[in-house]
């Protein structure tokens, strides 16, 4: 079976307990306007226009699809800056098979891989093969890094399968969240309660943007919901950073400290230990 | 520098000069007899004694047994063995100017938790905090040199996690620290803490404690840049081969392998003999050493060591391939490293008798004029490929050396949060069989130059011209620049 994958990091210790191999998958189900690596949201359209900018000779046209050379590519990332369709001409096809090896061949190094994206589980089934072809030959676990834009069946599937889930909620109230990733979070508040049920909701991620979702009230409420629901799962609050941001939130400045710091402090009173700082 | 340019130079203090006008003294004799090949291989810097000076009077490294120390106390120094902490800590205080070096300075100032874990009952939690503090300031302020190292672990004490408190809180480049490190004694706990505090202050570095007592038993100590010796002894001298500039001897790898390498080899021995041989007999060093007389050394614990640097461009030169991202370079350097100990080991070592009469072999991990070399057996600056990839080449060839061999292992801030995975990685280097493992994170105050640390800031004020107390930050701001020490791939986190 194959897959899209838009890059791997071998060695990531911000995805998940221990020592990670993140694997970001190409694609994504929502359009948020903070997004870190728009890159990876769309699949490639075939435009050509980021052919046009690549001064190295890396990208050419091979079968019908953009070829990547990444011995010639020099990282300008000027090829990812003019793509008006959210994607990439680095993301690639791998055989499940290929990245089994690839995660094995580290294994002593590894607590674990992730997954993460794009929204990784656009593509459950790749998921689900690659993940029990790695527990059958070793004791790493899996975590799926997820925007919570998950449907019934591929949720299920998910959860009989792996160890663990990092969940973004972007906004509490369905309002805002629209207005930051273009979708509803009715199916993603629905998510976050089934997997909190579970022992397996790792992780709750919320970016604080300014203007935005960044009323104490309003997380405040994540928090109450937190802890009404278990009393294990963690919260990072991450203070937004422009870095690779492609929408007009490129011109928004770095969130606050000051003010994330007051956001932290208030919030801490509810779930204490829970939740977590992010620099 | 000669005499008058030592004594007239602004940027080194009066300490400093006294130990350089003392060296001038010993180069107004003749270097220690060699054969006109070997004297060929020093001139052409093939062969190259790190400035030892030409009369050798004192072993490069000394690791007396302080904890013997300790115990009977010194009869030359008239220390009764110390009855408390105050004690202990002002013996120990006092013996550590007393211990010769290449330096002048202690390589090597003991086991200082286990030493100090014995006498913290003596007095409250309190005292022995500060008495623990105070120490660490002493050693910072009397012996101002970044190669003064000391042992903790592996097992986990309160003296020991009190040292780390303090160091962490102290942040300074002096002394350096080694834990001996093994899952089967260390404290997951202390190991996590431990991780914690070198992330934050580039030390303790990580020794694989089971690899290193498999080759020089329980009693081995950590010295000066990664020398792993003997308790009770050390080494008379280090000198070591470079690799590039004898691989640029040779016609082709055969050439390399067949002629070039045994000869230079064969040269390499016959310097350290020569060097060790003059300690022994001409400087009669054990006969005038009160450490000698009472026990805290014993020549039968003393080696040599043979280094060599410069493995990753030798391959290069030879074969095209580049360690750390062609097998076959892996494969080549396990070759080359092989050649070098079977020399080594069809000579006899003088007085090495600390390793079965054998000289020793270590990575020598570079110094400040080196350039376009690399350290040891490492993988060139710049080039390293996955810190996964890094350690498993490394670690095929680190299993080579029995006196010393490591790499610094840089992580961006991201490690801080996740220890876990820093001991994840600690661990699957071990079991490649790294036998040293820094590491160093990229904004850290302190920066690791070889095998010891500096301040970034003391760097800032060296090259500025200001006199600095530390006579290794002249070294390390010249590493700095010749060695692209801060170019060393950062192990970053997206």
């Amino acid at each position: 079976m194959k897959g899209f994958v838009n890059r791997i990091i071998e060695n990531s210790f911000i995805d998940g307990p221990g020592n990670r191999m993140a694997i970001f998958m190409q694609g994504c189900n929502m359009a948020c306007l903070y997004c870190h690596n728009p890159e990876t949201q769309r699949m490639c359209t075939l435009c050509k226009k980021c052919l046009e900018v690549c001064s190295t000779g890396a990208l050419s046209i091979e079968e019908g699809r953009i070829k990547y050379d990444r011995k010639r590519c020099i990282g300008c990332d000027k090829c990812l800056e003019v793509c008006l369709n959210f994607s990439s001409p680095k993301y690639f096809e791998i055989e499940s098979d290929e990245l089994v090896k690839l995660i094995l061949k580290n294994e002593i190094f590894l607590d674990g891989i992730t997954f993460s994206g794009g929204e990784c589980t656009l593509q459950t089934d790749f998921i689900i093969d690659v993940v029990k072809k790695v527990k059958n030959n070793s004791s790493l676990t899996a975590f799926i890094d997820t925007n919570g834009l998950i449907n019934d069946e591929n949720l299920n599937k998910l959860i009989s399968c792996v160890d663990g889930f990092m969940l973004d909620v972007k906004a509490v109230d369905d309002y805002i969240h629209r207005a930051l990733t273009g979708v509803s979070n009715e199916l993603v508040l629905k998510n976050l309660n089934i997997l909190a049920k579970t022992d397996l909701l790792y992780e709750v991620r919320y970016v604080l943007v300014e203007g935005y979702n960044d009323s104490i009230e309003e997380i405040k409420k994540l928090a109450e919901l937190l802890k009404e629901l278990n009393d294990y799962t963690r919260l990072v609050l991450i203070p937004f950073r422009p870095l690779g941001v492609k929408t007009h939130f490129r011109n928004m400045p770095s969130f606050n400290r000051v003010k994330y710091d007051i956001i932290f402090e208030e919030v801490y009173k509810i779930l204490k230990e829970r939740l977590i700082k992010k620099d | 520098m000669n005499v008058f340019e030592i004594i007239s130079n602004t940027n080194i203090d009066y300490k400093e000069k006294k130990h350089l006008l003392a060296q001038a003294a010993e180069n107004t004799l003749s270097y220690v007899n060699l054969s006109v090949k070997t004297e060929k291989h020093l001139k052409k810097g093939i062969l190259c004694d790190i400035f030892e000076g030409h009369a050798p009077y004192r072993p490069r490294y000394i690791l007396p047994d302080y904890e013997k120390y300790i115990e009977k106390g010194s009869e030359y120094l008239g220390i009764e063995p110390p009855k408390d902490m105050y004690e202990a800590v002002n013996a120990l205080m006092i013996i550590y100017q007393y211990v010769p070096s290449i330096t002048g300075y202690p390589v090597y100032v003991g086991q200082l938790d286990y030493i100090l874990e014995k006498f913290i009952d003596t007095v409250s939690e309190k005292e022995a905090r500060n008495l623990i503090k105070m120490l660490l300031i002493n050693i910072e302020k009397t012996l101002p040199d970044a190669f003064v190292h000391m042992n903790i672990g592996p097992k986990e004490t309160r003296a020991g996690r009190t040292i780390l408190e303090m160091e962490r809180e102290l942040k300074k480049a002096v002394p350096n620290i080694s834990l001996k490190y093994c899952k089967d004694e260390t404290s997951p706990d202390f190991a996590k803490f431990a991780a914690e505090v070198a992330l934050e202050i580039g030390k303790p570095y990580f020794v694989n404690h089971k690899e290193i007592k498999n080759i020089l038993g329980e009693n081995y100590g950590v010295a000066s840049c990664y020398n792993t010796l003997k308790i009770g002894g050390g080494s008379y001298t280090l000198v070591r081969l470079n690799l590039k500039k004898a691989a640029q001897e040779a016609k082709d790898y055969k050439d390399f392998m067949d002629n070039v390498l045994p000869n230079v080899v064969d040269s390499l021995c016959e310097v350290i003999n020569a060097r060790a041989k003059f300690i022994v007999e001409e400087a009669k060093f054990f006969e005038t050493s009160f450490l000698a007389r009472e026990g805290l050394i014993d020549i039968n614990n003393f080696t040599s060591m043979a280094g060599v640097f410069g493995l990753y461009e030798c391959i290069e030169l030879l074969t095209g391939l580049k360690l750390g991202h062609d097998e076959e370079a892996t494969k080549y350097g396990e070759e080359i490293l092989e050649k070098i100990k079977g020399v080594i080991d069809s000579i006899e070592g003088y007085g090495c008798f600390g390793t079965n009469g054998k000289i020793g072999l270590h990575a020598q991990s570079g110094i400040d004029s080196d350039i376009d070399v690399t350290a040891g057996v490492r993988i060139k600056i710049g080039n390293e490929p996955s810190i996964y990839d890094q350690v498993k080449t490394e670690g095929r060839l680190h299993r080579h050396f029995n006196t010393g061999v490591s790499d610094i292992y840089i992580f961006d801030k991201t490690a801080k949060q996740n220890i876990d995975g820093v001991i994840k990685i600690i661990d699957a280097a071990m079991k490649s069989g790294i036998k040293v493992f820094a590491l160093n994170t990229s904004d850290s105050e302190l920066i690791r130059i070889t095998g010891y640390l500096v301040k970034r800031s003391d760097v800032e004020k060296y090259n500025r011209g200001e006199v600095i107390r530390e006579d290794t930050v002249k070294l390390g701001a010249e590493s700095i620049k010749n060695n692209k020490t801060l170019d060393r791939r950062v192990r970053e986190i997206e």
